[in-house]
């Protein structure tokens, strides 16, 4: 260890933490290659190595074959008809598409939930099925208090969104929607305003948090609301902040959609949906709502 | 983009293809084709859309790669043989080496994968360019190589199958029409060891129908089938006309498209090659199913719409329609042409 020391960059690493000089290096190698990088708050440390992570079974190992073999089976077979899976005609014709629909538990596997509890905040959110099986019910309750670790100074978000659709052995797959420029939702929600994040495929690695970002003003009341967004309204932004260079959403290669509320307001929430679905509005010719920025006018 | 700016771009592209043609060095014919993809890259991302620097950063890489391969392939020979000319490209090693970087420019099966995506991220006028004038060059190369191995028919053939199926459940039409540049190019390639000429008038015939079709997508100003369904309510002369544009590039009598597959087929037939003249000529049934299924899109059938769209027909176009109606008639009206033409080139 003396010999180390001679160097002046592990000199200064040893002023760090004068008492732990013999512990520096060693455990920090082991736990960054058992373990990711980040923890959940809450979740107990494992420090399991990554051969005994490993769960075998049979019927499962089977079950997953079968499945990927069949999801194969089918992209194949739909070559057969047309454009993803349907003839031309009803290709060129269709002008709604229901997407996403709640009438099973199987419909809840779809979406991922997540609050501020991951960064260590205080919300809850939770995902059931309504009334009948025939709707999704978000509820919790959310809470603005920012986390007690010295740099978080906002807080307070739930969201759901949508699982990247998969083609069979776990490849990413999109949605098109070329055909379509409206999403229309049935939302029942509690007179907060949410937001709606679509996100698109992208190729950089700084670019994976672009999201596109709408809002939804929902109506407390016991009606259903029918709400219709055309896709040229979705502006840019992200992580949260709204860009500059804005551009209209591309609709070939959707991946997500996402329901976010961060309103400040202290309190339980509730947002119940009926279905999501597109539209092709044949009224609706706006290309782009918003003023594309452009750095060097011509003059 | 300032005007300035955009005329250094194109004339950069013209330069690099020039360069490349009237060189007899490899190393300069390199320097042509380096400066044609470093002049296009701008053209392609000049919206700063992320697609179209998505399609952009793919080119450049697989261009680049490309290159690196001929670069590679024209050094090797130079060492061995000592020869930099062009046609004297003598070591089978680098012939082939440099076959397949060539083949990874144009966009030949099984090099093809990154055409479709790289079209798909950019606009109608900046993929006119890359599909049309940016295999002008690496074609130049590959007529002046005495090649005769048939790693390069196999790739041939493979281009004309895959272009086939790749097109057939596409909506996109920049995909289907890198689709069918994959299949052209396939054709143009098997001929290429037995009668280099006809390589060319098919390079030529095919530039003025990939011409036509790109010129037809900008003034209908779509991207994608269900938008050229509409085309019937916004220039319904086009919309006449555009099937027969499609057919000549699904290569139908009495259309132009038709000479150069002809003479394709009757020159393989001759090099005593019937199977692979009827593979190839399958396969084109199926480039063929997708051009008839736009035009059944675009002209037999009426789709619905709106009545304030239905009138817009009425009002002229403000783009200029010299380049669709000269190429409209060059991809239709050529095949009486045509004896003449392969007099000349035999």
């Amino acid at each position: 260890m003396s010999s180390i020391l001679r160097f002046p960059s592990m000199r200064l690493l040893g002023c760090l933490h004068p008492q732990h000089h013999q512990h520096l290096l060693h455990p920090v190698l082991s736990r960054s290659v058992t373990q990711s990088e980040y923890r959940r708050p809450g979740k107990p440390r494992e420090d399991k190595p990554p051969w005994q992570k490993i769960n075998f079974s049979f019927s499962k190992g089977l079950d997953g074959i079968r499945k990927h073999l069949t999801l194969l089976k089918k992209e194949f077979l739909e070559r057969w008809v047309g454009p993803q899976g349907k003839p031309i005609l009803e290709h060129m014709l269709e002008q709604n598409r229901v997407v996403w629909e709640f009438r099973g538990p199987e419909s809840l596997e779809q979406w991922t939930v997540s609050s501020d509890f991951e960064i260590g905040g205080q919300s809850e959110a939770y995902l059931k099925l309504g009334r009948n099986n025939t709707t999704c019910f978000l509820y919790g309750t959310l809470r603005s208090t920012p986390p007690k670790d010295g740099e978080t100074r906002y807080s307070g978000y739930c969201s759901m969104r949508s699982k990247q659709p998969l083609a069979s052995f776990d490849r990413k797959q999109h949605h098109d929607w070329t055909s379509f420029n409206t999403l229309h939702l049935r939302v029942r929600g509690d007179g907060r305003p949410w937001m709606i994040n679509i996100a698109a495929e992208t190729y950089f690695s700084h670019q994976k948090d672009d999201i596109y970002s709408y809002f939804l003003y929902t109506r407390g009341g016991p009606y259903w609301q029918e709400v219709k967004i055309p896709f040229s309204k979705f502006f840019l932004a992200h992580r949260g902040r709204v860009q500059d260079d804005q551009h209209p959403l591309w609709l070939d290669k959707i991946n997500t959609i996402g329901f976010t509320l961060g309103d400040k307001a202290d309190g339980p929430f509730q947002l119940e949906i009926d279905y999501i679905g597109v539209i092709k509005d044949y009224a609706h010719t706006e290309e782009f709502a918003y003023e594309l920025y452009k750095r060097n006018p011509e003059v | 983009m300032n005007p300035y700016i955009m005329s250094i771009f194109l004339l950069g592209l013209g330069l690099g293809t020039t360069i490349t043609f009237m060189s007899s060095h490899w190393l300069l014919a390199w320097m042509g084709l380096e400066i044609n993809t470093l002049a296009i890259i701008p053209l392609m991302a000049q919206h700063h859309h992320p697609r179209s620097v998505e399609a952009s950063t793919k080119y450049f890489l697989t261009q680049a790669t490309a290159a690196a391969m001929i670069l590679f392939a024209s050094s090797t020979n130079a060492w061995i043989t000592g020869q930099w000319d062009i046609n004297e490209l003598s070591h089978p090693m680098s012939s082939t080496i440099m076959m397949l970087g060539l083949a990874l420019k144009i966009g030949l099966a099984p090099l093809h994968t990154w055409l479709p995506e790289v079209l798909q991220g950019l606009d109608l006028t900046t993929g006119l360019i890359m599909s049309t004038w940016q295999k002008l060059a690496p074609f130049s190369l590959l007529m002046q190589m005495n090649l005769n191995n048939s790693v390069m028919i196999t790739m041939a053939i493979m281009s004309t199958m895959i272009g086939g199926w790749g097109g057939l459940n596409q909506t996109q039409l920049r995909k289907i029409l890198a689709y069918s540049s994959i299949a052209h190019i396939g054709w143009m390639i098997l001929v290429l060891q037995f009668s280099p000429s006809l390589t060319l008038i098919t390079l030529m015939i095919y530039i003025f129908m990939t011409l036509s079709i790109f010129c037809l997508f900008k003034m209908n100003k779509t991207t994608s089938i269900n938008s050229l369904a509409m085309s019937w309510s916004k220039s319904p002369t086009i919309t006449a006309l555009s099937p027969l544009i499609l057919l000549s590039l699904g290569g139908l009598p009495p259309l132009t498209g038709f000479g150069p597959k002809w003479m394709i087929l009757s020159e393989l037939t001759k090099q005593d090659l019937n199977m692979i003249a009827t593979i190839t000529a399958l396969s084109a049934l199926l480039s063929l199913y997708f051009y008839l299924r736009l035009s059944y899109a675009m002209t037999l059938t009426l789709s619905p719409n709106t009545t304030p769209i239905t009138n817009q027909w009425r009002f002229n176009t403000k783009q200029p329609t010299i380049h669709l109606s000269i190429s409209t008639m060059l991809s239709l009206m050529l095949l009486p042409l045509l004896p003449g033409i392969m007099t000349i080139i035999n």
